[in-house]
């Protein structure tokens, strides 16, 4: 084989061009020897040796050899000439292509940024999966304490290291403007496990993970840039956090923010830098259950067999500390393209859908592209029969007809890959401000790339193989010899024509039904009542527990706090909390309920919150018996409880609950009222127990909550400046209406019904113009016929009929199969939808009656072209 | 389009006995192109008139098979040219041809003289 045929082929050519020179001067040299002139013996053997450039041509030929890579250029330069003759639909065709690639990739490439690469900067994080305890659950809370953390990594067998971290925000001090970030606290084999090496100084000792000598602080790239300038000396020198000074020993590589899908850490320290959490490092339940763990297995080890190894561990650790994990402890491993902890349990419950949905475009784009193909080359069947008859055989017609498509393909895919390198970028778009540090976004890179590869190669040989195989079929002499009259096109290929419509309808019409469905959910979600007032409060969280007050300041600051607030001018109701509802976040603990028996297995988490007097009283949640917390609620008082409708119902079914107890971290609360369920985390949630606890007794985080009689938004800077009145250096931030943190909960709801509405859209528009296309085609095949018909009586409306017929029964079909294929993917969205079920029949009456009516109007027009024709100029029409 | 269809359709109609007739006339010395033609003129008591359409696709195609060699020489008059010179595969296939060949002639020899025979 040749590579560099092209310079090969140069000489080649030459050559032939001498040769033949040759030829001919040997030919009139002789005719001269004979006696003639010598311009009669030049015209002469020019003429007998016959058309040079077709010798030269049919010799080339038969080098083929010149190797695949010239023949693929010779086919190439074909190909892309017959497109040139026809720039109409080779334009319509990339573009739609490109629209249908472009969806494919654009949702490949947030598959990309979020589900496979769960951790940037890691190495090969197909090995790691993160480890859940006790039952599987959606969102869960950090499942493991640091002594039982300890003992799966020192006893396990199956894994190459396992790491925790536990994360939230902080102060950072020190510097001229207080500024918060995230922090992790992390084992000491933290990077080692993740694979990542420091850009600058190093990462942690093991002999550090519980008491450093100093206390460290490994800082990330982009934390090191804003706010250190990225000072190249900065390991080795103290900063100031939550007003503790900390060595800097390393900085972290550009892009790694953390082993929590989805959310960027700023910095790291180890699990206990100032040594002031002894309590939590040294007991195993309650408040000390607080890390989220991973671990890199073992080359060759499956996942199944590490979580057999570690459910051995875990019994043994159960078995010698029983008290400390009732409940369920079972071991669950999961890939960190679907971890539970993070972002990625969203993702994979939405985006593989999404792409199935585009999948079903790109599907739709090419019965569409394929369906204009077939229309061109039956117009193309002379020129395949003549190459027919010059021998090329029915392969090398199909390879010629498939070439075209992957030529148009390929364009498309370049535009498609333009296009894909903004959309990618616009998923951050639907994750509105929060207050997680959330860091989700599509990547465009190599993958992405070799994705929208096999996505236009993929839809190249689809438009191109299918026609051309059709076509290809029609016997060359027939076709030759085929006159206008007889140019029906062929049964065959009409056949085909009427599948490429009947498959474009029937796969846009599950688009359209999901789309619908799915649209109905975000309506529902949206108009749902969460059992919360939500449009006139006003939330803003105030950094205390994380900017170095002592217990009692924050205590005082607290009060102080609600005090001002409350009479502010414009407030109706002041309260504080340390959770807001719907925002993809809750705190979940183990709780025992006095005299009752759990059934075996039987979860006994429970989520809880901590709010102030008057809280429900704010967000409009009736207590329904006993009474709200009162301030006499405090420290120094008896711990106590309000409980939902459904904890009271689950552990005191048919009692009540006032006065009963529960042990929570090893302390009794007793219950002293029953709240009105709401909702917690989405509103097609299941319920789960709930319970309040007083915020002056165990409130953590302070989120100052406030009902407000206009527009909360406006009471934004007065609430602020209250707060600084206290103490300017408070930080104060995620100041927002209730509503605009309740949208979190619909984020993907919202990602859904978007993106099924604009595939869905898509859709319709190519099956519309598809059906369009070859009734068009069809009618105007037919034009001889029908002008004969008309010629001899037939009706305006024998016509109309005609041609109506045909379309509408193309479009029953489509319906028909469509529906059928329907039914079959809404059972995959059924869970994603609220408030509707996947059969709904409005949803699916309206959706038929649309897409019927809208092919009806497609049939319509050509029906009333060739309606409205003159009979006569019709006849000789062809 | 349908003058080249015209020579492709003679080259495959005389693609057995042309190359037969190639690699014979290379028997007796390397030779061009233009001398193939007139060889086989002469040979043929003028009857056999091969288009340079068919010999050149034929000689190429023959010399990507193996079965003849080119090399570029002068020609008695003075004229550079490409002369075929045929290989020890070439006269391997010749041999092979010509068998074929023979049989051929006396298939359509026992069909068209047999009547004739039993009429007589």
């Amino acid at each position: 084989m040749k590579w560099f045929p092209s310079f090969g082929s140069q000489r080649r050519n030459r050559e032939l061009q001498e040769e033949i020179d040759a030829h001919l001067q040997m030919a009139i040299a002789d005719r001269v020897a004979r006696g003639e002139a010598e311009e009669t013996a030049r015209h002469a053997a020019t003429q007998e040796f016959g058309n040079i450039a077709l010798v030269q041509d049919v010799t080339r030929q038969m080098w083929g050899g010149g190797g695949w890579f010239e023949q693929l250029g010779r086919d190439l330069r074909y190909a892309l000439r017959q497109l040139r003759k026809n720039p109409g639909f080779a334009i319509t065709a990339t573009a739609m292509l490109a629209v249908a690639i472009c969806a494919n990739s654009t949702v490949f490439s947030w598959i990309d940024g979020t589900m496979l690469r769960p951790i940037p900067g890691a190495r090969d994080t197909g090995d790691l999966v993160s480890l859940q305890r006790g039952e599987r659950n959606f969102s869960p809370t950090p499942p493991f304490s640091y002594l039982d953390y300890r003992d799966l990594r020192e006893q396990n067998h199956t894994f190459a290291g396992i790491l925790a971290y536990h994360h939230d925000w902080i102060t950072l001090t020190g510097g001229a403007q207080p500024e918060r970030a995230y922090i992790a606290n992390v084992s000491a084999n933290y990077f080692d496990v993740l694979g990542i090496k420091p850009m600058l100084g190093r990462f942690f000792l093991a002999e550090e993970e519980t008491k450093p000598a100093v206390p460290n602080v490994v800082l990330s790239y982009s934390l090191w840039k804003t706010r250190y300038a990225e000072d190249p000396a900065i390991v080795g020198k103290s900063i100031e956090i939550a007003r503790h000074p900390l060595t800097v020993i390393g900085v972290a590589p550009e892009g790694v923010v953390g082993a929590m899908p989805g959310l960027r850490d700023d910095l790291w320290v180890t699990l206990d830098p100032l040594g002031t959490d002894v309590w939590r490092m040294t007991h195993r339940s309650g408040g000390a259950v607080w890390l989220n763990v991973i671990g890199r297995l073992r080359p060759g080890v499956s996942r199944g067999q590490a979580a057999q190894d570690l459910d051995t561990v875990m019994h043994n650790i159960v078995a010698e500390y029983p008290d400390d994990h009732l409940g369920a402890n079972q071991i669950t491993l999961d890939p960190m393209w679907r971890s539970p902890f993070g972002a990625n349990g969203y993702m994979a419950a939405t985006l593989p859908i999404l792409l199935a949905f585009a999948a079903v475009v790109l599907l739709l784009t090419c019965a569409n592209v394929a369906t204009l193909t077939l229309v061109r080359f039956v117009s193309r069947r002379r020129e395949l029969a003549i190459r027919q008859s010059l021998g090329a055989n029915r392969i090398q017609l199909v390879w010629q007809m498939v070439l075209e498509g992957v030529v148009l393909s390929i364009v498309a895919g370049a535009v498609a890959l333009v296009l894909t390198s903004w959309t990618s970028k616009t998923f951050a778009w639907f994750f509105r401000a929060s207050s997680s540090p959330t860091t989700l976004n599509g990547s465009m890179d190599h993958n992405v790339v070799i994705g929208i590869a096999v996505f236009s190669l993929l839809a190249g040989m689809l438009c191109g193989a299918l026609p051309a195989w059709r076509s290809s079929h029609a016997p060359a002499i027939e076709v030759l010899k085929a006159e206008s009259a007889s140019i029906s096109c062929g049964s065959r290929n009409r056949k085909l024509l009427s599948g490429l419509v009947v498959a474009q309808i029937a796969l846009s019409l599950p688009l359209l039904l999901c789309s619908g469905l799915l649209l109905r959910t975000l309506r529902n979600l949206a108009g749902a009542n969460p059992g919360f007032e939500q449009d006139h409060i006003l939330t803003a969280t105030v950094g205390l527990n994380i900017a170095g007050y002592s217990d009692n300041e924050v205590q005082l600051i607290r009060h102080k706090i609600l005090d001002r607030v409350s009479v502010l001018p414009g407030v109706k109701v002041a309260s504080l909390t340390d959770w807001i509802p719907m925002t993809l976040g809750h705190k979940g603990e183990d709780a025992y309920p006095e005299g009752y028996v759990p059934h075996p297995h039987e979860s006994l988490q429970v989520y809880h919150a901590e709010v102030a007097p008057r809280y429900f009283e704010s967000l409009h949640i009736p207590i329904l018996e006993g009474r709200e917390f009162t301030p006499d609620d405090d420290e120094k008082a008896p711990r106590v409880l309000i409980v939902d409708q459904t904890a009271a119902r689950r552990y005191w079914p048919g009692q009540d609950p006032l006065g009963k107890n529960l042990r929570i971290w090893g302390r009794i609360f007793t219950v002293v009222g029953v709240a009105r369920n709401s909702t917690h985390m989405f509103v097609n949630e299941s319920p789960e127990p709930m319970v309040y606890m007083s915020f002056f007794q165990e409130g953590y985080e302070t989120i100052v909550q406030v009902e407000t009689e206009g527009n909360p938004f406006d009471l934004a800077p007065a609430a602020e400046n209250a707060i600084h009145e206290i103490d300017t250096r408070l930080p104060v931030f995620d100041v927002r209406p209730m509503r605009e943190s309740t949208q979190l909960a619909s984020s993907f709801a919202v990602i859904q019904s978007t993106l099924a509405g604009m595939f869905a859209l898509i859709g319709l528009v190519l099956a519309v113009t598809g059906i369009y296309g070859v009734v068009a085609y069809r009618t105007q095949m037919r034009t001889h016929e029908i002008g004969v018909r008309m010629a001899v009586g037939a009706s305006r409306v024998d016509v109309l009929r005609l041609v109506l017929s045909q379309g509408l029964w193309l479009t029953g079909m489509g319906l028909a199969l469509g529906l059928a294929f329907a039914l079959g993917l809404t059972r995959v969205i059924a869970r994603l939808l609220y408030g509707i079920g996947a059969n709904d029949p409005v949803t699916m009456v309206s959706v038929v009656t649309l897409l019927g009516a809208m092919s009806l109007l497609a049939c319509y027009f050509p029906a009333h072209r060739a309606m409205h024709r003159n009979p006569v100029t019709a006849i000789r029409e062809l | 389009m349908n003058e080249k269809e015209q020579y492709k359709n003679r080259v495959e109609l005389l693609q057995g006995t042309l190359d037969m007739l190639i690699l014979q006339t290379l028997q007796w010395g390397p030779q061009h192109g233009y001398g193939i033609v007139q060889a086989l003129r002469v040979q043929s008591g003028d009857v056999l008139q091969v288009e340079t359409g068919s010999l050149y696709p034929a000689l190429h195609r023959l010399e990507r098979q193996g079965w003849v060699q080119s090399e570029w020489k002068q020609s008695e008059s003075k004229q550079k040219a490409r002369y075929y010179r045929i290989t020890a595969k070439g006269k391997k296939q010749l041999a092979s041809d010509l068998d074929r060949w023979e049989q051929i002639v006396e298939a359509i020899g026992l069909v068209m003289y047999k009547p004739k025979e039993s009429a007589s």
